[in-house]
Protein backbone atom coordinates (compact mmCIF):
# COMPACT_ATOMS: atom_id res chain seq x y z
CA UNK A 1 0.00 0.00 0.00
CA UNK A 2 0.92 3.34 -0.75
CA UNK A 3 2.07 5.63 1.74
CA UNK A 4 -0.24 8.46 0.45
CA UNK A 5 -3.44 6.26 0.68
CA UNK A 6 -3.04 5.04 4.61
CA UNK A 7 -4.48 8.22 6.36
CA UNK A 8 -7.65 7.88 3.72
CA UNK A 9 -7.65 4.11 4.57
CA UNK A 10 -6.93 4.94 8.23
CA UNK A 11 -9.44 7.87 8.11
CA UNK A 12 -12.32 5.69 6.58
CA UNK A 13 -12.28 2.62 9.00
CA UNK A 14 -12.09 4.84 12.41
CA UNK A 15 -15.47 6.85 10.60
CA UNK A 16 -16.93 3.24 10.61
CA UNK A 17 -15.61 2.15 13.95
CA UNK A 18 -17.40 5.29 14.99
CA UNK A 19 -20.51 4.42 13.37
CA UNK A 20 -20.54 1.10 14.93
CA UNK A 21 -20.09 1.65 18.31
CA UNK A 22 -21.93 4.56 18.52
CA UNK A 23 -24.97 3.97 16.01
CA UNK A 24 -25.24 0.67 15.07
CA UNK A 25 -25.00 -1.35 18.13
CA UNK A 26 -27.43 0.30 20.13
CA UNK A 27 -29.70 -0.48 17.00
CA UNK A 28 -31.85 -4.05 18.25
CA UNK A 29 -31.82 -6.07 15.56
CA UNK A 30 -34.52 -9.04 15.49
CA UNK A 31 -31.60 -11.91 14.80
CA UNK A 32 -28.79 -11.64 17.25
CA UNK A 33 -26.78 -8.28 15.87
CA UNK A 34 -24.98 -6.71 13.09
CA UNK A 35 -21.46 -5.59 12.10
CA UNK A 36 -21.04 -3.45 9.84
CA UNK A 37 -17.49 -2.95 10.54
CA UNK A 38 -16.71 -6.29 9.52
CA UNK A 39 -18.82 -6.76 6.39
CA UNK A 40 -17.67 -3.24 5.13
CA UNK A 41 -14.05 -4.42 5.36
CA UNK A 42 -14.73 -7.69 3.38
CA UNK A 43 -16.29 -5.83 1.07
CA UNK A 44 -12.98 -3.45 0.81
CA UNK A 45 -10.39 -5.70 0.96
CA UNK A 46 -11.75 -8.36 -1.26
CA UNK A 47 -11.30 -5.53 -3.80
CA UNK A 48 -7.83 -5.04 -3.00
CA UNK A 49 -3.96 -5.98 -3.97
CA UNK A 50 -2.77 -8.66 -1.57
CA UNK A 51 0.09 -6.29 -0.63
CA UNK A 52 -2.37 -3.12 0.10
CA UNK A 53 -4.95 -5.70 1.43
CA UNK A 54 -2.96 -7.37 4.16
CA UNK A 55 -2.05 -4.18 5.21
CA UNK A 56 -5.16 -2.62 5.56
CA UNK A 57 -6.63 -5.86 7.46
CA UNK A 58 -4.00 -5.54 9.89
CA UNK A 59 -4.91 -1.57 10.29
CA UNK A 60 -8.69 -2.12 9.99
CA UNK A 61 -7.99 -5.10 13.02
CA UNK A 62 -6.00 -2.87 15.10
CA UNK A 63 -9.52 0.07 15.48
CA UNK A 64 -11.32 -3.19 15.79
CA UNK A 65 -9.53 -3.95 18.59
CA UNK A 66 -9.82 -0.46 20.45
CA UNK A 67 -13.64 -1.52 21.17
CA UNK A 68 -14.01 -1.07 24.98
CA UNK A 69 -16.54 -3.62 25.06
CA UNK A 70 -14.33 -6.39 23.98
CA UNK A 71 -13.19 -8.98 26.15
CA UNK A 72 -11.05 -10.20 24.19
CA UNK A 73 -7.49 -9.86 24.42
CA UNK A 74 -5.61 -6.66 22.37
CA UNK A 75 -4.85 -8.27 18.68
CA UNK A 76 -7.07 -10.91 18.42
CA UNK A 77 -8.91 -9.17 15.50
CA UNK A 78 -5.74 -7.86 14.21
CA UNK A 79 -4.92 -11.11 14.07
CA UNK A 80 -7.92 -12.74 12.32
CA UNK A 81 -8.55 -9.57 9.78
CA UNK A 82 -4.72 -9.56 8.67
CA UNK A 83 -5.03 -13.58 8.39
CA UNK A 84 -8.60 -12.85 6.30
CA UNK A 85 -7.01 -10.20 4.26
CA UNK A 86 -4.58 -12.30 2.98
CA UNK A 87 -6.81 -15.14 2.07
CA UNK A 88 -9.04 -13.73 0.81
CA UNK A 89 -6.96 -11.20 -0.97
CA UNK A 90 -4.73 -13.95 -2.70
CA UNK A 91 -7.19 -16.99 -2.57
CA UNK A 92 -10.52 -16.27 -3.34
CA UNK A 93 -9.89 -13.00 -5.55
CA UNK A 94 -7.61 -15.01 -7.57
CA UNK A 95 -10.26 -17.96 -7.95
CA UNK A 96 -13.12 -14.91 -8.95
CA UNK A 97 -13.89 -13.02 -12.63
CA UNK A 98 -11.62 -10.24 -12.71
CA UNK A 99 -14.77 -8.19 -12.58
CA UNK A 100 -16.46 -8.66 -9.50
CA UNK A 101 -19.91 -9.09 -10.14
CA UNK A 102 -22.30 -7.90 -7.26
CA UNK A 103 -23.47 -11.08 -6.09
CA UNK A 104 -20.12 -12.75 -6.35
CA UNK A 105 -18.91 -9.70 -4.15
CA UNK A 106 -22.03 -9.91 -1.85
CA UNK A 107 -21.46 -13.84 -1.59
CA UNK A 108 -17.80 -13.63 -1.16
CA UNK A 109 -18.70 -10.60 1.68
CA UNK A 110 -21.46 -12.68 3.83
CA UNK A 111 -19.13 -15.95 3.88
CA UNK A 112 -15.67 -14.17 5.15
CA UNK A 113 -17.49 -12.15 7.61
CA UNK A 114 -19.05 -15.53 8.97
CA UNK A 115 -15.33 -17.31 8.56
CA UNK A 116 -13.81 -14.23 10.31
CA UNK A 117 -16.42 -14.48 13.36
CA UNK A 118 -15.52 -18.26 13.84
CA UNK A 119 -11.78 -17.60 13.52
CA UNK A 120 -11.97 -15.24 15.75
CA UNK A 121 -14.44 -17.61 18.45
CA UNK A 122 -11.73 -20.54 17.80
CA UNK A 123 -8.72 -18.30 18.25
CA UNK A 124 -10.63 -16.87 21.34
CA UNK A 125 -11.06 -19.92 22.63
CA UNK A 126 -7.56 -21.12 22.03
CA UNK A 127 -6.36 -18.26 24.49
CA UNK A 128 -8.72 -19.38 26.94
CA UNK A 129 -11.71 -16.61 26.43
CA UNK A 130 -15.57 -18.09 27.64
CA UNK A 131 -17.49 -18.57 24.48
CA UNK A 132 -21.07 -19.03 25.51
CA UNK A 133 -23.75 -21.87 24.45
CA UNK A 134 -23.56 -23.27 21.66
CA UNK A 135 -27.44 -21.83 20.70
CA UNK A 136 -25.83 -17.89 21.30
CA UNK A 137 -22.68 -18.61 19.14
CA UNK A 138 -24.83 -20.17 16.36
CA UNK A 139 -27.75 -17.44 16.75
CA UNK A 140 -24.77 -14.41 16.70
CA UNK A 141 -23.13 -15.92 13.49
CA UNK A 142 -26.60 -16.84 11.33
CA UNK A 143 -27.65 -13.18 12.56
CA UNK A 144 -25.10 -11.10 11.33
CA UNK A 145 -24.80 -13.01 8.38
CA UNK A 146 -28.32 -12.31 7.60
CA UNK A 147 -28.12 -9.13 8.49
CA UNK A 148 -25.10 -8.88 6.39
CA UNK A 149 -27.17 -10.35 3.41
CA UNK A 150 -30.20 -8.18 3.60
CA UNK A 151 -27.94 -4.59 4.03
CA UNK A 152 -25.80 -4.99 1.07
CA UNK A 153 -27.01 -2.62 -1.09
CA UNK A 154 -26.72 -0.31 1.46
CA UNK A 155 -22.77 -0.77 2.18
CA UNK A 156 -21.61 -2.60 -0.85
CA UNK A 157 -21.87 0.12 -3.20
CA UNK A 158 -20.26 2.48 -0.63
CA UNK A 159 -17.67 0.28 0.08
CA UNK A 160 -16.53 -0.01 -4.03
CA UNK A 161 -17.20 4.08 -4.14
CA UNK A 162 -14.55 4.47 -1.48
CA UNK A 163 -11.95 2.05 -2.12
CA UNK A 164 -12.15 4.09 -5.51
CA UNK A 165 -11.39 6.90 -4.15
CA UNK A 166 -8.54 6.15 -1.97
CA UNK A 167 -6.84 4.70 -5.14
CA UNK A 168 -4.55 6.82 -7.42
CA UNK A 169 -5.19 6.88 -11.15
CA UNK A 170 -2.59 4.81 -11.82
CA UNK A 171 -3.90 2.14 -10.05
CA UNK A 172 -7.63 2.77 -10.75
CA UNK B 1 8.23 -10.48 -10.83
CA UNK B 2 5.25 -11.27 -10.10
CA UNK B 3 6.98 -13.98 -7.85
CA UNK B 4 9.13 -11.44 -6.43
CA UNK B 5 6.53 -9.36 -5.09
CA UNK B 6 4.45 -12.37 -4.14
CA UNK B 7 7.06 -13.41 -1.76
CA UNK B 8 7.47 -9.74 -0.39
CA UNK B 9 3.47 -9.45 0.12
CA UNK B 10 3.79 -12.49 2.12
CA UNK B 11 6.78 -12.14 3.97
CA UNK B 12 4.69 -8.59 5.11
CA UNK B 13 1.71 -10.93 5.81
CA UNK B 14 4.21 -13.36 7.96
CA UNK B 15 5.71 -10.24 9.49
CA UNK B 16 1.91 -8.45 10.48
CA UNK B 17 0.23 -11.67 11.78
CA UNK B 18 3.90 -12.13 14.22
CA UNK B 19 2.93 -8.39 15.42
CA UNK B 20 -0.56 -9.18 16.17
CA UNK B 21 0.67 -12.35 17.81
CA UNK B 22 2.78 -9.95 20.01
CA UNK B 23 0.15 -7.81 20.90
CA UNK B 24 -1.95 -10.69 21.98
CA UNK B 25 1.31 -11.81 23.82
CA UNK B 26 1.39 -8.12 25.60
CA UNK B 27 -1.97 -7.93 26.39
CA UNK B 28 -2.22 -11.47 28.34
CA UNK B 29 0.38 -10.47 30.18
CA UNK B 30 -0.99 -7.07 31.45
CA UNK B 31 0.92 -4.69 29.69
CA UNK B 32 -1.05 -1.67 31.00
CA UNK B 33 -0.46 0.53 27.81
CA UNK B 34 -2.48 -1.53 25.46
CA UNK B 35 -5.66 -1.70 27.95
CA UNK B 36 -5.53 1.63 28.49
CA UNK B 37 -5.58 2.19 25.23
CA UNK B 38 -9.42 0.67 25.45
CA UNK B 39 -10.14 2.79 28.29
CA UNK B 40 -8.90 5.75 26.04
CA UNK B 41 -11.38 4.73 23.48
CA UNK B 42 -13.92 4.75 25.60
CA UNK B 43 -13.11 8.40 26.76
CA UNK B 44 -13.49 9.48 23.16
CA UNK B 45 -16.40 7.41 22.25
CA UNK B 46 -18.98 8.25 25.42
CA UNK B 47 -19.66 11.76 24.34
CA UNK B 48 -20.40 10.58 21.10
CA UNK B 49 -22.26 7.21 22.13
CA UNK B 50 -24.32 9.98 24.59
CA UNK B 51 -25.11 12.51 21.56
CA UNK B 52 -26.15 9.76 19.41
CA UNK B 53 -28.49 8.06 22.11
CA UNK B 54 -29.75 11.79 22.01
CA UNK B 55 -30.24 12.45 18.42
CA UNK B 56 -30.92 8.72 17.03
CA UNK B 57 -33.73 7.40 19.33
CA UNK B 58 -36.31 10.05 18.41
CA UNK B 59 -34.83 10.45 14.45
CA UNK B 60 -35.07 6.81 14.28
CA UNK B 61 -39.11 7.17 14.96
CA UNK B 62 -39.72 9.61 11.95
CA UNK B 63 -38.29 7.49 9.63
CA UNK B 64 -41.62 6.72 8.68
CA UNK B 65 -42.89 9.82 8.13
CA UNK B 66 -40.42 11.12 5.35
CA UNK B 67 -43.13 9.91 2.32
CA UNK B 68 -45.12 12.96 3.22
CA UNK B 69 -42.45 15.60 2.42
CA UNK B 70 -43.78 16.30 -1.41
CA UNK B 71 -47.15 17.72 -0.60
CA UNK B 72 -47.47 21.40 -0.78
CA UNK B 73 -50.33 22.86 0.36
CA UNK B 74 -49.65 25.19 3.28
CA UNK B 75 -52.42 24.02 5.52
CA UNK B 76 -51.29 19.93 5.25
CA UNK B 77 -47.72 21.26 6.35
CA UNK B 78 -48.48 23.30 8.91
CA UNK B 79 -50.97 20.78 10.34
CA UNK B 80 -48.04 17.83 9.58
CA UNK B 81 -45.81 20.05 11.46
CA UNK B 82 -48.19 20.90 14.44
CA UNK B 83 -48.84 16.69 14.09
CA UNK B 84 -45.44 15.72 14.14
CA UNK B 85 -44.59 18.18 17.34
CA UNK B 86 -47.59 16.16 19.26
CA UNK B 87 -46.31 12.87 18.24
CA UNK B 88 -42.63 13.59 18.98
CA UNK B 89 -43.88 15.20 22.49
CA UNK B 90 -46.05 12.02 22.93
CA UNK B 91 -43.19 9.54 22.00
CA UNK B 92 -40.62 11.76 24.64
CA UNK B 93 -43.43 11.28 27.09
CA UNK B 94 -43.68 8.40 26.58
CA UNK B 95 -39.87 7.09 26.43
CA UNK B 96 -39.26 9.65 29.94
CA UNK B 97 -42.52 7.95 31.46
CA UNK B 98 -40.48 4.42 30.70
CA UNK B 99 -37.21 5.82 31.56
CA UNK B 100 -39.38 7.36 35.38
CA UNK B 101 -40.86 4.42 36.00
CA UNK B 102 -37.63 2.08 35.85
CA UNK B 103 -35.91 4.76 37.62
CA UNK B 104 -38.86 4.01 40.73
CA UNK B 105 -38.41 0.51 40.12
CA UNK B 106 -35.03 0.35 40.55
CA UNK B 107 -35.12 2.89 43.68
CA UNK B 108 -37.69 0.83 45.32
CA UNK B 109 -35.49 -2.53 45.12
CA UNK B 110 -32.28 0.03 46.07
CA UNK B 111 -34.24 1.57 48.90
CA UNK B 112 -35.90 -2.02 50.48
CA UNK B 113 -32.09 -2.99 51.08
CA UNK B 114 -30.73 0.32 51.76
CA UNK B 115 -28.64 0.23 49.20
CA UNK B 116 -26.37 3.27 48.04
CA UNK B 117 -27.00 3.64 44.57
CA UNK B 118 -26.28 6.16 41.15
CA UNK B 119 -28.55 5.73 38.97
CA UNK B 120 -27.38 6.18 35.04
CA UNK B 121 -29.14 5.62 31.55
CA UNK B 122 -27.82 2.87 28.99
CA UNK B 123 -26.01 4.87 25.83
CA UNK B 124 -24.44 2.05 24.11
CA UNK B 125 -23.99 -1.80 23.91
CA UNK B 126 -21.77 -4.08 22.72
CA UNK B 127 -21.60 -5.37 19.31
CA UNK B 128 -21.75 -8.44 17.64
CA UNK B 129 -18.01 -8.84 16.73
CA UNK B 130 -17.13 -8.19 20.67
CA UNK B 131 -18.92 -11.50 21.26
CA UNK B 132 -19.44 -10.21 24.55
CA UNK B 133 -22.49 -8.92 26.38
CA UNK B 134 -22.29 -5.69 27.62
CA UNK B 135 -23.49 -2.18 28.29
CA UNK B 136 -22.22 1.15 28.76
CA UNK B 137 -23.74 3.64 31.09
CA UNK B 138 -23.53 7.27 30.96
CA UNK B 139 -21.82 7.70 34.38
CA UNK B 140 -18.55 7.12 35.29
CA UNK B 141 -15.69 7.54 38.25
CA UNK B 142 -16.95 10.76 38.31
CA UNK B 143 -20.31 9.67 39.68
CA UNK B 144 -18.31 7.39 42.26
CA UNK B 145 -18.87 4.24 39.98
CA UNK B 146 -15.86 1.97 40.34
CA UNK B 147 -14.76 -1.18 38.44
CA UNK B 148 -16.61 -4.33 40.15
CA UNK B 149 -19.64 -2.64 41.41
CA UNK B 150 -23.30 -4.67 41.47
CA UNK B 151 -25.59 -3.19 38.46
CA UNK B 152 -29.18 -3.75 39.08
CA UNK B 153 -32.35 -2.63 37.47
CA UNK B 154 -36.10 -2.91 38.70
CA UNK B 155 -36.64 -6.58 38.51
CA UNK B 156 -33.14 -7.33 39.95
CA UNK B 157 -29.45 -8.28 39.04
CA UNK B 158 -28.20 -6.62 35.65
CA UNK B 159 -24.44 -7.29 35.74
CA UNK B 160 -21.51 -5.99 37.26
CA UNK B 161 -18.79 -2.89 36.18
CA UNK B 162 -16.60 -4.10 33.87
CA UNK B 163 -14.13 -0.72 33.67
CA UNK B 164 -15.10 3.14 33.98
CA UNK B 165 -13.52 6.37 32.59
CA UNK B 166 -14.77 9.59 34.05
CA UNK B 167 -18.13 9.83 32.33
CA UNK B 168 -19.32 6.49 31.49
CA UNK B 169 -18.85 3.05 32.35
CA UNK B 170 -18.88 -0.40 31.01
CA UNK B 171 -21.16 -2.93 32.97
CA UNK B 172 -20.67 -6.42 31.78
CA UNK B 173 -23.85 -8.34 31.28
CA UNK B 174 -24.85 -11.36 33.95
CA UNK B 175 -25.96 -13.45 30.16
CA UNK B 176 -22.17 -12.70 29.17
CA UNK B 177 -20.23 -16.16 28.60
CA UNK B 178 -17.61 -15.13 31.21
CA UNK B 179 -20.19 -14.22 33.55
CA UNK B 180 -20.24 -15.91 37.00
CA UNK B 181 -21.85 -15.28 40.54
CA UNK B 182 -22.37 -17.04 43.40
CA UNK B 183 -25.95 -17.60 44.40
CA UNK B 184 -28.20 -19.09 47.04
CA UNK B 185 -31.73 -20.01 46.72
CA UNK B 186 -34.18 -17.77 48.77
CA UNK B 187 -35.54 -19.08 51.90
CA UNK B 188 -32.78 -21.93 52.45
CA UNK B 189 -28.73 -21.60 52.93
CA UNK B 190 -28.59 -24.07 49.43
CA UNK B 191 -25.63 -22.50 47.34
CA UNK B 192 -24.58 -22.55 43.71
CA UNK B 193 -22.98 -20.88 40.79
CA UNK B 194 -24.78 -19.00 38.19
CA UNK B 195 -22.94 -18.74 34.73
CA UNK B 196 -23.76 -16.52 32.01
CA UNK B 197 -24.83 -18.38 28.77
CA UNK B 198 -24.92 -15.61 26.08
CA UNK B 199 -28.72 -16.57 26.12
CA UNK B 200 -31.71 -15.63 27.64
CA UNK B 201 -31.39 -18.39 30.48
CA UNK B 202 -28.77 -19.15 32.65
CA UNK B 203 -26.96 -22.53 33.59
CA UNK B 204 -26.90 -23.44 37.63
CA UNK B 205 -24.24 -25.66 39.21
CA UNK B 206 -25.37 -26.30 42.73
CA UNK B 207 -21.79 -26.55 45.45
CA UNK B 208 -23.55 -29.43 47.46
CA UNK B 209 -24.02 -32.69 46.54
CA UNK B 210 -27.03 -32.55 49.00
CA UNK B 211 -28.67 -29.03 47.70
CA UNK B 212 -32.12 -29.60 46.39
CA UNK B 213 -33.42 -27.27 44.02
CA UNK B 214 -36.88 -27.39 42.80
CA UNK B 215 -38.63 -25.22 39.58
CA UNK B 216 -39.59 -21.80 41.05
CA UNK B 217 -37.05 -21.34 43.28
CA UNK B 218 -35.90 -17.49 43.42
CA UNK B 219 -31.73 -17.30 43.55
CA UNK B 220 -30.48 -14.04 45.31
CA UNK B 221 -26.81 -13.08 45.21
CA UNK B 222 -24.72 -14.46 48.06
CA UNK B 223 -22.70 -11.48 47.87
CA UNK B 224 -18.78 -11.23 48.01
CA UNK B 225 -16.06 -9.86 50.55
CA UNK B 226 -16.39 -6.02 50.95
CA UNK B 227 -19.66 -6.42 48.90
CA UNK B 228 -17.25 -6.53 45.47
CA UNK B 229 -18.26 -7.85 42.87
CA UNK B 230 -21.54 -8.31 43.93
CA UNK B 231 -23.66 -6.92 47.28
CA UNK B 232 -25.41 -9.52 49.09
CA UNK B 233 -29.71 -9.95 48.22
CA UNK B 234 -30.20 -9.10 44.76
CA UNK B 235 -32.84 -11.13 43.09
CA UNK B 236 -31.07 -13.10 40.26
CA UNK B 237 -33.56 -15.19 38.74
CA UNK B 238 -36.02 -18.10 39.16
CA UNK B 239 -34.88 -21.55 38.53
CA UNK B 240 -37.05 -23.20 35.40
CA UNK B 241 -35.59 -26.30 34.85
CA UNK B 242 -33.75 -28.42 37.05
CA UNK B 243 -31.68 -31.71 35.47
CA UNK B 244 -32.06 -35.16 36.83
CA UNK B 245 -28.96 -37.26 35.02
CA UNK B 246 -28.28 -40.34 36.56
CA UNK B 247 -24.45 -39.95 38.10
CA UNK B 248 -24.32 -36.65 38.53
CA UNK B 249 -22.35 -35.26 41.66
CA UNK B 250 -24.46 -32.04 42.59
CA UNK B 251 -27.97 -30.83 40.98
CA UNK B 252 -27.39 -28.51 37.90
CA UNK B 253 -30.44 -26.73 36.22
CA UNK B 254 -31.31 -23.34 34.34
CA UNK B 255 -32.36 -19.83 35.39
CA UNK B 256 -34.27 -17.08 33.96
CA UNK B 257 -33.24 -13.82 35.20
CA UNK B 258 -35.31 -11.42 36.52
CA UNK B 259 -34.53 -8.48 33.87
CA UNK B 260 -35.30 -8.09 30.24
CA UNK B 261 -31.66 -7.57 29.57
CA UNK B 262 -32.66 -6.45 26.00
CA UNK B 263 -34.80 -3.63 26.96
CA UNK B 264 -32.39 -1.61 29.93
CA UNK B 265 -32.91 1.78 29.81
CA UNK B 266 -32.23 2.97 33.32
CA UNK B 267 -30.22 1.23 35.72
CA UNK B 268 -28.27 1.69 39.27
CA UNK B 269 -24.95 1.05 40.58
CA UNK B 270 -25.01 -0.02 44.08
CA UNK B 271 -21.91 1.86 46.03
CA UNK B 272 -22.25 -0.17 49.00
CA UNK B 273 -24.89 -2.00 51.11
CA UNK B 274 -25.50 0.17 54.24
CA UNK B 275 -27.48 -1.90 55.89
CA UNK B 276 -25.80 -5.17 55.34
CA UNK B 277 -27.35 -8.44 53.96
CA UNK B 278 -31.06 -8.33 53.60
CA UNK B 279 -31.76 -11.85 53.90
CA UNK B 280 -34.52 -12.73 51.52
CA UNK B 281 -36.33 -9.17 51.61
CA UNK B 282 -35.94 -8.35 48.01
CA UNK B 283 -37.91 -11.97 46.81
CA UNK B 284 -39.95 -10.43 44.38
CA UNK B 285 -43.92 -10.85 45.49
CA UNK B 286 -45.77 -13.11 43.78
CA UNK B 287 -48.72 -11.21 42.60
CA UNK B 288 -52.12 -12.21 44.45
CA UNK B 289 -54.62 -13.85 43.22
CA UNK B 290 -57.45 -11.76 42.78
CA UNK B 291 -60.29 -12.24 44.92
CA UNK B 292 -63.19 -14.15 43.10
CA UNK B 293 -66.88 -13.04 43.85
CA UNK B 294 -68.95 -16.96 44.27
CA UNK B 295 -72.73 -16.40 44.12
CA UNK B 296 -74.95 -19.40 44.88
CA UNK B 297 -79.03 -18.76 43.54
CA UNK B 298 -81.31 -20.62 45.30
CA UNK B 299 -84.45 -21.18 42.58
CA UNK B 300 -87.17 -20.14 44.77
CA UNK B 301 -90.31 -22.78 44.89
CA UNK B 302 -92.99 -21.82 42.75
CA UNK B 303 -96.85 -22.33 43.78
CA UNK B 304 -97.88 -24.11 40.02
CA UNK B 305 -95.48 -25.46 37.49
CA UNK B 306 -96.66 -25.08 33.75
CA UNK B 307 -96.76 -27.47 31.25
CA UNK B 308 -96.18 -26.81 27.41
CA UNK B 309 -99.49 -27.72 26.56
CA UNK B 310 -101.20 -25.33 28.98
Amino acid sequence: MEISRLPRVLLIFLTLFLIQEALINQIDFLVAGFSLYLAFFMAWVIQDQRDSAVTTGFIAGLILDLSPTLEAPFGLWTFVLASMSFLLASNVRAALDAQLTPLVMLSATVLASTFALTLFLLVGAILGQEVGSASYVIRSIFGNALWSVLLSPLYVPVAVRLHKATLTARQQ
Amino acid sequence: MASRGSNRSRLRWVFLLVTSLFIITLDLRGVSPLSSLRSGTQSVLAPVERLATRVFSPVSNFFSEVGNLGRSKERIDRLEAENQELKSQIIFNENTLTQLESLKGVLDLAGKARYKTVSARVISKGGIGTFSETIVLDRGSNSGIGRDMTVIAPGGLVGVVKSTTASSSIVLLMNDPSFRIGVRVAGKQDMGILLGQGDKSHSLQMLSATSVISVGDVLLSRGSSGDKPFVPGVPVGKVSYVENAVGQLTKEGRVNGFVDLNSLSVVSVVLAAVAGDPGDALVPQAPRPAPTVTVFVTPSPTSEVQGYGD
